[in-house]
């Protein structure tokens, strides 16, 4: 019984260990390249979008992703001071950052501005007064999400289609206050100045109408789940995303599509900015001219987790000489019909904010108490 | 040998002080010490003041989201424990020995799968296009909506406390005495009679211990809620998540985190109360 | 009515080995949404999660050495626990051992919400010290059931036999409390490694860009909704399943010689 119990023991635990051992050992822990920890929405950091950067200037970027500016901001204040070199963050929160002492401010020179559609030169909210704080690089269009095979194109020119009885349970929400709450300003006619600039009683007709919409709701997603939903059928319209959801799952061969209605949509901007207190502050300098190249904008363009439009000149350049059928499907072709920037100039588009007339922390509050309902 | 006892003694014996002291009971009173915080601009400040708690209290959403947890944990502990008892009373009585081992053995095996990709699994199995309204769909059944529901959250309740609660009953039913049974039998006694008057009260302790800890485990779980039952509504587990991670406001995430060990270390007491409580007669 | 109960009990075990299973069948599977009919074989999967440059390497190595050093600690804890247990009696002891297994009675997230607020305030939020900490918290208790139990089944005598040679207390632990409980604590190694090798919800909370494979899976979940989680799934649970055979192994062995 004794030896044939000690050897097997030996060999069980030396065949574990090898076996155990073998795929950690294989990869080759290679040479070191410079670490950057990038905070950003999801895919920023991913292969189809660095690899390229990384390679030429051995680096390797760490990511962390998060979702929606209240996110990114909460991510922040729990990381100890200078845990993040480089974060992307929405245009309407880079003043918070600011504020509160995470980025640095930027050199206007090194970036090329001048490629820049007139539109975005002196984008609201990366300027204080003259200072750069951060620099724009991709952008989207939030509108009407739905399924193409329940829903019209002619029915989802109104935010009023999320009402139809056809939708009933079948209506899902991307789980953050902003956008959502964003659209329904705008169906209820806040245009001017903005959706987010809205007074108490406009605020108090904001929240009823929204409450109005509860026995539509199926469901609250995470970015993945606002995916697989739309992707497996569960939902048939999605509130608050547009086509950085669609596009990416009518690649897949989904029945779904983005439109910007009558009531106008709204645009969620991307910009870099340089965290506080890092020493890899030229490296990513490096990285934002890199990103704002034709090279990097084709790249963002077409990022796998979710498409952006892109705010250069050279970039819709690069975009219809390397892949046409993209540039035709964003309208990122000057004078187009869906070309963002006709519609900006139509006044068809609003830049999203943050609540100018109550505290970030309102909207927040009747977020959780609408989930709740 | 009395000489080096107390240091043998203390070596021992002070570990687990230690660290649980530092690691267990500090945080947990740094919990109630937090609440009575302030968060000014995404940051925390010492503080003692009442606002927290005032707050979560008067906001309707908060007891929406307490009593449907609590009832969504309590129901699941009643229905787990009612589908494992069938499958614990023939593991304990109707199979030899070594298959119990066996089937306790596998039953094991679950607790060493990732959670989360077992969810995940359930997700695909039952969407609208998924394998189970596929099989549907050649018998000629409409795609049933599984997910997004109550249904679907229960189906991950289960995912997450079955196993657990079939071997808390097989052991304990197991153990009951068979004399007791024999007896029982021999007095007339039908099988449902049997189960009901002796079988179940002998195995008291330990079917009340799975339906708590599953109570426990449905309670506190965010993941069945949120990827199978599309947050919708809301527990408890989601909002301390959304008040952690969008708000920023850990001292309102510790009033409901407060809230429910409260809730927890009661329900908990007065099940274990139950379950050693004196027997009637 | 046997044979009812039987196929009662297939089907319990039909529904809590189907997402294992599928989990498992999808991870070769083409389809990013599989349905049935299934689609075609692939081991894209792995190969995109496994690639030289993906981050679940880091994930693997972090959660590697968290687990390794959780383990120790919970293991060492536990032991210490069992045996204060076992050897002696003090006022105050209900509340010791009390103490030693409330643990797994509070929630995770609030566990982790808990450790959070006071891991940031001793600046060890967001660091793999911090996850270390807080699963050494987790798996003690466990550590110390196991051990405990073995410790049950020594004969007391053998101690106090020893001491009556002529050892001392320490000499007694070490040739012959320690050599018995040696599969208990190697059993309890592993089960402590295989808990917190899966733990997510603590881990999530605590970890900033060191990443574990649970959040590492949380975050593709909430993330791409990629198959690649079958693929590290499967990974994870043969990694786990190969540390629970050889503890069992290694228990029922020496349980035999003993």
């Amino acid at each position: 019984m004794k030896s044939l119990i000690k050897p097997t023991r030996r060999a069980v635990l030396a065949g574990t260990a090898a076996v155990l051992t073998t795929p950690y050992l294989n990869r080759a822990w290679a040479a070191d390249p410079v670490e950057i920890n990038m905070l950003a929405w999801y895919g920023h950091g991913e292969p189809d979008m660095v690899e390229e950067f990384e390679a030429m200037h051995n680096v390797k970027f760490n990511s962390k992703y998060y979702a929606g500016g209240d996110n990114m901001l909460a991510l922040i204040a729990q990381s100890p001071p200078g845990t993040y070199d480089v974060i992307l963050s929405d245009g309407e929160f880079v003043q918070q950052l600011n504020a509160a002492g995470y980025i640095e401010e930027m050199d206007a020179d090194d970036y090329d501005f001048d490629d820049f559609f007139p539109e975005f030169q002196n984008f609201p909210g990366h300027w204080k007064g003259d200072e750069l704080w951060s620099v724009m690089v991709r952008y989207g269009l939030l509108g009407v999400s739905f399924n193409t095979d329940v829903v019209s194109h002619k029915e989802a020119m109104s935010y009023g289609v999320l009402w139809d009885e056809k939708l009933k349970g079948k209506v899902g929400h991307f789980d953050w206050h902003l956008p959502s709450l964003g659209q329904i300003s705008l169906y209820n006619g806040n245009d001017d100045p903005s959706p987010f600039d809205i007074d108490e009683a406009a605020w108090e007709k904001l929240q009823e109408t929204t409450m109005s919409l509860r026995p539509q709701v199926g469901g609250f997603f995470d970015y993945g789940g606002t995916f697989s939903n739309l992707k497996n059928g569960d939902m048939h319209a999605m509130c608050g995303i547009g086509d950085w959801i669609t596009g990416v799952l009518r690649k897949d061969g989904a029945p779904v599509d983005s439109v910007i209605p009558e009531e106008g949509g709204i645009q969620w901007t991307e910009s870099y900015s340089i965290g506080k207190g890092t020493d890899k502050g030229e490296i990513i300098r490096d990285f934002i001219q890199y990103m704002l190249s034709p090279k990097g904008q084709v790249r963002s363009i077409q990022m796998a987790a979710y498409p952006g439009l892109s705010p250069t000149k050279s970039g819709w350049i690069a975009i219809q000489q390397e892949n046409h059928a993209e540039a035709v499907r964003s309208g990122l072709i000057g004078g187009v019909d869906n070309s963002p920037i006709k519609m900006i100039q139509e006044g068809r588009i609003h830049f999203r904010d943050i609540p100018q007339q109550q505290d970030l922390e309102d909207w927040n509050d009747f977020w959780s108490e609408y989930k709740n309902a | 040998m009395s000489g080096n006892s107390s240091l043998y003694k203390y070596t021992w014996r002070l570990p687990l002080l230690i660290w649980q002291a530092a690691f267990f009971v500090v945080p947990l009173i740094f919990l109630v010490v937090m609440s009575f915080w302030l968060v000014k601009n995404y940051r925390m400040q010492p503080d003692f003041v009442l606002k927290n708690w005032d707050k979560m209290f008067s906001r309707g959403y908060f007891w929406d989201a307490y009593w449907l947890t609590l009832g969504r944990a309590a129901l699941a502990s009643v229905i787990v424990s009612l589908i494992a008892f069938p499958a614990s009373f023939a593991l304990a009585f109707k199979v030899s020995d070594t298959s119990r081992r066996w089937a306790i053995f596998f039953l094991i095996i679950p607790f060493f799968t990732s959670y989360l990709v077992r969810v995940y699994a359930w997700q695909v199995i039952l969407a609208e296009q998924g394998v189970i309204n596929a099989l549907f769909g050649t018998m000629g059944i409409g795609p049933v909506t599984m997910l997004n529901s109550g249904f679907g959250a229960m189906i991950g309740y289960l995912t997450l406390t079955l196993p657990l609660v079939v071997i808390l009953q097989t052991f304990s039913l197991a153990a009951v005495d068979r004399n007791l049974i024999e007896a029982a039998w021999n007095l007339g006694c039908g099988r449902a009679r049997t189960i009901l008057s002796v079988i179940v009260p002998s195995a008291k302790i330990g079917l009340i211990l799975g339906a708590v800890f599953c109570f426990i485990l449905s309670f506190g779980d965010f993941v069945a809620p949120y990827y199978l039952g599309g947050s919708k509504p809301p527990t408890l587990s989601i909002l301390i998540i959304d008040t952690t991670k969008s708000g920023q406001q850990w001292p309102r995430a510790a009033v409901v985190a407060i809230c429910m060990i409260v809730t927890l270390f009661t329900v908990a007491f007065a099940a274990i109360a139950l379950a050693y409580g004196k027997p009637r007669k | 009515m046997r044979a009812a109960l039987l196929l009662y009990v297939g089907a319990v075990f039909v529904f809590v080995f189907a997402p294992i299973v599928a989990s498992v069948v999808f991870s070769f599977n083409s389809d990013r949404f599989p349905s049935i009919p299934l689609g075609s074989f692939t081991l894209n999967w792995y190969e995109t999660a496994f690639a030289d440059d993906s981050p679940i390497w880091e994930a693997f190595r972090n959660s590697l050495i968290v687990s390794v050093c959780a383990a120790t600690l919970s293991t060492l804890i536990g032991f210490a626990t069992a045996y204060t247990d076992y050897r002696y009696g003090f006022r105050f002891k209900a509340g010791y051992i009390a103490l030693a297994l409330l643990p797994p009675t509070v929630p995770l997230i609030i566990l982790a919400l808990a450790m959070l607020a006071w891991l940031s305030q001793l600046g060890l939020s967001g660091t793999l010290t911090g996850i270390v900490v807080a699963h050494t918290v987790l798996g003690a208790p466990f550590a110390m059931a196991v051990t405990r139990l073995r410790l049950s089944q020594m004969d007391p005598s053998l101690e106090a036999a020893a001491w009556n040679l002529g050892a001392s207390e320490w000499g007694a632990m070490r040739h012959v409390v320690l050599p018995f409980c040696l599969p208990a604590i190697i059993s309890a190694f592993c089960l402590t490694a295989a808990v917190s090798f899966d733990e997510f919800a603590v881990a999530w909370f605590v970890s900033g860009l060191n990443k574990t494979v649970p959040v590492a899976i949380l975050e593709i979940l909430q993330g791409n909704v990629d198959p690649q989680i079958n693929a590290i799934g499967t990974v994870v649970f043969l990694t786990s399943m190969a540390l629970v055979t050889v503890a069992q192994l290694l228990l029922m062995a020496k349980g035999r010689k003993a």
